[in-house]
């Protein structure tokens, strides 16, 4: 008898697993024996140039040497080789391609790894995994075991697997930028920096606590303490107040369009999806519920959506929509606000009053304000230039009003001037992926954050009534940030 | 046929009873055989009886059985706890410091509760007069004096863990066999101990006393394969009182009302408290250090001292050009000596006295004895199981410095902890072992046995991770009941004031609950409390409490009707109240550490033929260590959580699948 425990113990312990941010579940999926060979596409689904096939396991090198007809030995560890690559049962030749070999403990998961490097085409990626699937002992890697691999292997840490995760479904060139920066642990080592100041400091009122009596310790400890505690808290407040930056590029920013009726709020819609996703009419009312759609806007990721126009109604369906539409621009990060322009004041110095009052109506609370919109001018084509070149000096004096952008769905006259505010926006919220601190981007993050920075509280609560407190808020602060790397204190 | 000397040392208070020759015990089989009257041997002996083991201490003099070795002082941070759990589990130490205390008083008072350490200056002689007194009376216990020169060892229990078992000992002087199922090493020093001073060396654990038989140290490393390692400390010499001229050294008075170690004291034994008195060390103190270092080998060895408890040569060496503090502690009410704490040292004599007459209070000062340097075998830690039993030899315990420990209270608590489960291996019992969440032994019993000692151990407050919760103030709480209900080493006496402690604390504690008023009316009713008004909602007396200035005899002032009753238990109450939110945000730590240590790992267990992906250096040190629990396991250096996460699918594999998936999104 090797364990002398229960099941119900073992359960429990997985759970504590789960706090320090491992993830368990009871699944119907084989237990992956460490000892199996798996192989996978690693590249995207879908044609492509060119397509990797990994391999990992004991088996790795012997399937390397049987696929790529290497009878005399492996190739020089980490060196492209042009193979043509061969069915071992017949002798086909599938592709030529580069296959490269990676003994462990050197390699992405601690195992021998081979990878070949084929032709994009369906047939031939699914040629060489079936010929790898005949051979004895390998089998189709379930998701993500590769990565589960490299991290029993210890070697990536939590937030370098999620960086990886991500990389895995960036969908966009920002977002690849972005997880690449995370895997190579600029987070990890923002966050492991933190925790080597905080260790620092519970070193010094440990140190305080346990030896001020005698006279083994420096003098003024406690003070370097009362420094460090505070700017290492401001610090991490400004990261966590970066206004989910890094998140929404990890989910995508919130884009809401908004306005009254008719005002061609589903043909902007249209235009930015570069498809006829929602129905246009001349109808006031058409669009009833949200339409959505995800895009990629300058490299940045979009959750656009379409409302109803704002209006009072009788019609209860059209009314739902419309309180709809309301929740919606209350959830966004960015409202593109739409005037009709034939809706617009004769006489241009009224506009913007008019527009003021227009904003109040879609955006009412203050808080929608704060969150970012900007007014666009549709359906410009129907104005005379001269008109349109008075309102715009008109705006361009009022000073409190949002950037505001004229164009027209229907000649696409001022569209390319809004697609760059539009990118501007976009870049503003979510922050350059390559400047800077690097962003949060898991909301577990930044629950473990604020209990860090809420424990450091306590330092300051009990700094002077009763230290072995004091030292507590420092002992969970550093468990806190502990848990976002999955290292423990 | 017997030439072990002395061996009937009758003291005055001493039984007929209890100290037998060798002759009649050698054809006696005891239960549990302790080695070694020091810190950890009476504790051991006394808890191994306790639990009804019939018992036999072999010590080489009887006439020190409980001496202070080295400094005649108690307690401190961190150590004071355990003196307190030593008591809480009916030790008989902290009884014994309520006895010889002559000046009490707790340090860091200003940092809190849960870090405070009691103190005392002890009384040499009381000391060992209670401990002597105790363990000569004690029913189930013979005390020889003796020479134990070998272990006797069969083939092991195959049913259990283990190469070799334990039968008994030989000893030396005619190679006497006594047998019994569980032996305790707790030799100290004495293990190839040997004296240093100046350039001299000479075999001994203890200046004035003669030398362990080296065929002990032979047995374990020789015949039991065991990995032992060697570590160095030292002791100050000792200064005629009346040569010190105080008016140069600082008054240091103890706390006015002393508070007793003990949990069933209600006050000390000693009338007057006397003081102590502190003084610094000058620039002239570093030149003699300096100046005698090539004629101090003990300084020059690479051997590991105590980092905590360093020599004057050490401190000069570390932190040259610093005044370094020196206290000047009384031996004793009436002793002619005083113990110089800091200047513990293994120069040559007439360097020391060059020494300590560059100190102003100590310029006409006397030595009486010298200084001197020891340095001994410990076996390394790691061999052991949490219950203090080698893993390698059935039926064999070891406690105290034999273990890489330093101190007094680290020994006795080892101590403590090895005699009952001696007594219950040698009673057909399962062992016991304490967690790091309930206590301080916990805690130094779990970092000796899974990490090993480099220097030699001691303990800190900062070596518990569930501080707040192991208070001096509760270790009654926390330890008397299990030491009563579940191990049996507490008397009934002092269960029962555990559970009227108990009892009484929590009444008090509803009855402050259920007090609750708006900030203004505490305010009219407590006027000199600074409460902030601005909370609008009602508080009730046990948040009270949670101020800083607000004390519950105050309180209690204010509702005399509701929480007179609970008068005797003030200190306590108000410190519950405070940390009782803190408590219970650990409590779910502590239960996660519970069920992580009730997973057992196989002692025999082949890491490294494991199929499971760990790390060869992972492998190395689970294979090295062996830790018993995966709580363990999850402790040591250089096991990564993905290992953890590797011996719990191993643990898993053999039962149902239990899949861990990491990630969303994979």
């Amino acid at each position: 008898m090797m364990f002398a425990c229960c099941r119900r113990n073992t359960f429990l312990i997985t759970h504590k697993r789960l706090r320090l941010g491992f993830r368990c579940a009871s699944s119907a999926s084989s237990t992956a024996e460490p000892a199996d060979t798996i192989f996978a596409l690693s590249s995207g689904q879908g044609r492509c140039g060119v397509a990797v096939v990994r391999v990992t396991g004991p088996a790795a090198g012997g399937a390397l040497r049987r696929v790529a007809g290497l009878s005399c030995g492996l190739p020089a560890p980490r060196t492209a080789l042009l193979r043509s690559i061969v069915h071992p049962q017949s002798k086909e030749v599938l592709d030529r391609g580069l296959v490269l070999w990676f003994p462990g403990p050197h390699s992405f998961t601690g195992e021998d790894i081979a990878e070949f490097h084929i032709h994009g085409g369906p047939a031939v990626i699914s040629g060489v995994l079936q010929a790898l699937g005949s051979l004895p002992g390998l089998r189709p890697a379930e998701a993500g075991e590769f990565t589960r691999r490299a991290f029993h292997a210890g070697k990536l840490d939590l937030t370098e697997v999620e960086g990886l995760g991500d990389l895995i479904h960036a969908e966009t060139q920002a977002q690849r930028r972005q997880a690449l920066r995370q895997m190579a642990g600029d987070l990890g080592h923002l966050y492991n920096g933190w925790s080597e100041q905080l260790k620092r400091c519970l070193a010094h009122v440990e140190a305080f606590i346990d030896f001020s009596e005698g006279d083994l310790i420096e003098d003024g400890v406690l003070n370097q303490v009362d420094i460090a505690v505070p700017q290492l808290q401001m610090e991490i407040e400004k990261h966590l107040c970066d206004e989910r930056r890094g998140e929404r590029l990890r989910s995508g920013v919130q884009v809401v369009i908004a306005g009254s009726t008719n005002a061609g709020k589903s043909s902007l819609f249209n235009i930015l999806c570069q498809r006829p996703a929602a129905i246009v009419s001349p109808i006031a009312g058409t669009t009833r519920d949200i339409v959505e759609t995800s895009l990629d806007i300058g490299g940045f990721p979009v959750l656009l959506s379409d409302t109803a126009g704002l209006r009072d109604t009788g019609d209860c369906v059209e009314r739902e929509g419309v309180r709809r539409a309301r929740q919606m621009v209350g959830l966004a990060d960015l409202t593109l606000v739409l005037v009709d322009s034939m809706q617009l004041p004769q006489e241009p110095q009224m506009v913007s009053g008019f527009l003021s009052e227009y904003l109040k109506n879609v955006l009412p609370s203050a808080k929608d304000h704060e969150q970012g919109y900007v007014l666009i001018l549709n359906k410009s084509d129907l104005l005379p230039k001269e008109h349109i070149s008075m309102i715009q000096n008109v705006l361009t004096q009022t000073s409190d009003m949002a950037p505001v952008s004229i164009l027209s769905c229907h000649s696409r006259e001022g569209l390319d001037d809004f697609l760059t505010l539009l990118q501007d926006r976009l870049k503003t919220l979510c922050g350059d992926p390559l400047a800077g601190s690097p962003s949060l981007t898991q909301t577990r993050h930044r629950a473990h954050l604020q209990k860090c920075v809420d424990a450091l509280n306590q330092y300051y609560e009990y700094r002077d009534t009763d230290l072995a407190l004091a030292a507590e808020g420092l002992r969970l602060g550093l468990s806190s940030l502990g848990r976002i790397t999955g290292k423990g204190s | 046929m017997l030439r072990l000397r002395g061996l009937l040392i009758q003291h005055h208070f001493l039984s007929n009873c209890s100290a037998r020759t060798a002759s009649s015990v050698a054809c006696r089989e005891y239960d549990v055989i302790v080695v070694g009257g020091g810190h950890a041997g009476t504790e051991a002996a006394a808890a191994a009886t306790r639990i009804g083991a019939e018992t036999l201490l072999i010590t080489q003099k009887i006439e020190t059985i409980g001496a202070l070795s080295c400094n005649p002082s108690l307690g401190g941070v961190g150590k004071g706890q355990l003196v307190k759990e030593v008591d809480a589990l009916d030790g008989l130490m902290g009884r014994a410091g309520d006895y010889a205390g002559v000046h009490f008083s707790i340090l860091n008072r200003r940092k809190g509760p849960a870090v405070w350490g009691p103190r005392a200056q002890l009384d040499r002689g009381r000391y060992k007069e209670f401990i002597q007194l105790e363990l000569l009376n004690m029913p189930r216990l013979t005390v020889i004096e003796g020479s134990v020169e070998g272990l006797l060892v069969s083939t092991a229990d195959p049913e259990q863990p283990g190469k070799h078992t334990v039968t008994g000992v030989r000893l030396a002087d005619g190679g006497n066999e006594i047998l019994s199922s569980s032996v305790i090493l707790t030799t100290g020093t004495f293990l190839s101990g040997s004296l240093f001073m100046g350039k001299t060396t000479s075999p001994g654990g203890r200046m004035g006393e003669p030398p362990s038989c080296s065929g002990l140290t032979h047995s374990l490393r020789e015949i039991l394969g065991l990995k032992l390692g060697r570590l160095k400390t030292g002791t100050p010499p000792r200064i005629v009182k009346e040569t010190v001229d105080f008016s140069l050294a600082h008054l240091h008075l103890p706390d006015l009302r002393p508070t007793p170690f003990s949990f069933i004291n209600t006050h000390t034994h000693c009338k007057e408290q006397i003081p102590c008195h502190l003084t610094y060390t000058t620039p002239g103190v570093d030149r003699v250090v300096r100046e005698s270092l090539h004629m101090n080998s003990h300084i020059q060895q690479d051997t590991k001292g105590p980092r905590y408890c360093p020599s004057i040569e050490s401190r000069v060496l570390r932190f040259p050009g610093r005044q370094h503090q020196v206290w000047l502690e009384p031996e004793g009410l009436n002793s002619d000596l005083l113990y110089p704490q800091g200047l513990s040292m293994t120069m040559p004599l007439e360097m020391q006295l060059r020494l300590i007459r560059e100190i102003p209070a100590l310029q006409r000062a006397d030595i009486h004895t010298p200084g001197y340097g020891v340095q001994y075998d410990f076996v390394c830690p790691t061999q052991l199981f949490p219950w203090l039993q080698l893993k390698s030899i059935q039926g064999l315990f070891l406690a105290g410095q034999i273990n890489g420990t330093t101190g007094y209270e680290e020994a006795a608590a080892q101590g403590l902890w090895a005699g009952i489960n001696a007594g219950r291996t040698a009673l057909s019992m399962p062992p016991l072992s304490l967690s790091r969440t309930e206590s301080y032994i916990g805690v130094l019993i779990d970092d000796l046995v899974g990490h090993g000692v480099t220097e030699p151990y001691r303990m800190f407050t900062s070596r518990a991770e569930f501080r707040t919760s192991l208070r001096p103030d509760n270790a009654d709480l926390r330890l008397t009941p299990k030491g009563f209900e579940e191990i049996g080493c507490v008397s009934s006496p002092r269960y029962l004031e555990a559970v009227r402690v108990r009892q009484g604390l929590s009444e008090a504690l509803s009855a402050l609950k259920s007090i609750t008023m708006s900030p203004s009316r505490w305010k009219e009713k407590l006027r000199d409390a600074c409460i902030s008004e601005t909370k609008s909602t009602l508080i009730s007396g046990e948040e009270m409490l949670q101020y800083k200035d607000v004390s519950f005899d105050m309180v209690a002032s204010a509702f005399p009707e509701i929480l007179s009753p609970y008068l005797e238990f003030s200190e306590r109450i108000k410190i519950e109240a405070v940390y009782r939110p803190h408590c219970e945000k650990q409590q779910r730590e502590m239960e996660r550490m519970r069920e992580e240590e009730s997973l057992s790992l196989c002692p025999d267990i082949d890491y490294f033929s494991l199929p499971v992906s760990l790390s060869d250096e992972v492998r190395e040190i689970l294979d090295r260590v062996r830790p018993s629990t995966l709580g363990a396991a999850m402790r040591l250096q250089g096991v990564t959580p993905a290992a953890i996460v590797h011996l719990l699918n191993y643990v898993t594999r053999t039962g149902p699948t239990l899949h861990l998936t990491l990630l969303p999104l994979l």
